[in-house]
């Protein structure tokens, strides 16, 4: 038989029982979200950037210098990375706290931090560089 | 009718076969550790798993514990584990199964003896999202000329039917890893009869209510994983509903936020 | 109030998702994002490079040529589209639409996600696939 945990005594759960989870429907809201771009976009941009590209199937000047610089380097490209890099670094960040949980590796407290943290990190890391791209 | 003249009158119209159950044994009185015992019995086309655990107690071994009542999906008193999968006893049929057959309490519950789990959790989870109606309209005496109950139209009934057919079973909480997890999470019953309650147009205990769905263990524990849903008896699709008041759980902080 | 003397069992082991073939594909589907942030990063190392100039540029599309990194990408693409597969059955589940008071049938919803994802990929052929 497995063994039975000991009651926690209730007195200590009595704060943490009706918490508020303030926060998770942030996070939640921002895992939908970045999922419906990693369905929708992403197959497309997968095929398009990370194999069409680099195998040189598409026309010569379909992504050349000048020609990725000034679709990324404006508005729509703002745009474009906030639905392909932001929104999914978010979704994967969700997926990948939960998958921790899932395993039992870390603790949520933290992983939560870690996790949705990068995301934000490297969010502003890839809209800073369009606006530095269109400032520069 | 006796077991026997049962099987009698059976044997007339199927074809009986013999088949080899095994069967968890917990007996804390006379052994700490589980262990398996085989039992084989004569069974046909119509004999389902509950039929099988009764055979086994009246013909066989009376010492093996069990629940069940209704045998007919209403009661949800027989849910087990068939070959790592929760199911009900009495939905269950022996001639879906080639092979072995393996039956075990279910999971995630402690168990008292055999197939018998203690429930007590899931209850305890069940009562804390205030599973019924809150502030509805008082009955008042029936007057023939204002009659005044309970009115709702079919449209609104629509709305939560689906999540009114849970039988508490428990199946779902077996199935669920969450819960496994986390037996604070308040777990796909529970969370789907909130829902299902404050989807009732007679009811006005929703703010109630997601104060308990708002929380870590309520509604966000749950991961989408699904499979309470595939075991559902009563294809409730609990985890539509649970995710359904992940929504409701988003717009009441947005709205909590606003108002301050 | 409540959760009185009620036992509890301790958490699964970590192993838990390796007993049934329905928690693998569910574990398969949360894995997904692996592969995911792997092309995040390449993609935001192109983005650097562009920022740095032309044969930086070019030194990128040179590195996502790469075997490996070409490799891993295919990945990330086949997980894309498994993602799109477990992810538009769930919408409707979780979203249910209706329509004029009839609620919509949940094939018509996947469905329509994946013309989405078709017309996407038209747009990048009109962008992308023409000389």
């Amino acid at each position: 038989m497995s063994k039975l945990s000991i009651n926690r005594p209730s007195m200590n759960k009595q704060g943490a029982q009706h918490k508020q989870a303030f926060d998770e429907p942030l996070w939640w809201g921002l895992f939908s979200a970045g999922g419906v771009c990693f369905a929708v976009i992403l197959p497309a941009v997968i095929l398009f950037i990370a194999v069409l590209l680099p195998l040189g199937l598409l026309p010569a000047e379909a992504l050349s210098y000048e020609r990725a610089s000034a679709l990324l380097f404006s508005v729509p490209g703002f745009l474009f990375v906030g639905a392909v890099v932001c929104l999914p670094l978010f979704h994967a960040a969700h997926r990948l706290r939960h998958g921790l949980f899932d395993i039992s590796v870390g603790n949520d407290t933290l992983n939560k931090k870690l996790m949705y943290g990068g995301a934000a990190l490297l969010s502003i890391l890839a809209l800073g560089i369009v606006v530095a791209g269109m400032l520069g | 009718m006796n077991t026997e003249q049962i099987s009698t009158k059976r044997v007339s119209t199927n074809n009986i076969r013999t088949k080899q159950v095994s069967v968890k044994r917990y007996l804390p009185d006379s052994s700490a550790e589980p262990y398996w015992q085989q039992y084989e019995l004569p069974v046909d086309d119509s004999t389902s798993l509950l039929d099988a655990l009764n055979h086994i107690k009246e013909q066989l071994d009376s010492t093996l514990s069990y629940r069940w009542s209704c045998r007919m999906a209403i009661c949800g008193s027989c849910g087990v584990m068939v070959n790592g999968i929760p199911k009900l006893g009495c939905k269950t049929f022996l001639r879906d199964y080639e092979g072995e057959i393996r039956i075990e309490p279910l999971s995630h519950f402690p168990v008292q003896r055999d197939l018998v789990v203690d429930m007590e959790i899931f209850l305890e989870h069940l009562a804390a999202v205030k599973p019924y109606l809150i502030d509805d309209n008082p009955v008042k005496a029936f007057d023939p000329n204002a009659p005044e109950t309970y009115r709702q139209s079919p449209k609104q009934l629509a709305r939560y039917k689906q999540f009114a057919n849970c039988i508490n079973c428990g199946l779902c909480y077996s199935a669920c890893p969450q819960f496994g997890l986390n037996q604070e999470f308040l777990g796909p019953a529970a969370l789907t009869l909130a829902h299902r309650y404050n989807l009732d147009s007679r009811d006005h205990g929703k703010k109630q209510r997601m104060a308990e769905l708002n929380r870590h263990e309520g509604v966000w524990s749950c991961t989408f994983v699904g499979f309470c849903s595939q075991v559902c008896p009563k294809n409730v699709d609990p985890a539509a509903a649970v995710n359904q008041g992940k929504v409701e759980a988003a717009k009441h902080t947005l709205i909590a936020l606003f108002k301050g | 109030m409540h959760k009185s003397s009620s036992q509890r069992l301790p958490p699964l082991k970590r192993n838990w998702w390796l007993k049934h073939r329905f928690f693998k594909l569910y574990m398969l589907r949360e894995t997904t994002v692996l592969p995911l942030v792997f092309f995040t990063l390449c993609l935001l190392a192109g983005m650097v490079s562009l920022l740095q100039g032309a044969e930086s540029w070019q030194g990128w599309i040179a590195f996502m040529g790469s075997p490996i990194v070409l490799l891993l990408n295919l990945l990330a693409l086949a997980a894309s589209l498994f993602h799109a597969a477990t992810f538009f059955v769930l919408f409707p589940r979780v979203m249910p639409l209706r329509i004029a008071g009839r609620s919509l049938p949940g094939n018509v919803i996947v469905a329509g996600q994946w013309v989405g994802v078709v017309v996407v990929a038209l747009l990048f052929f009109w962008l992308f696939g023409r000389a």
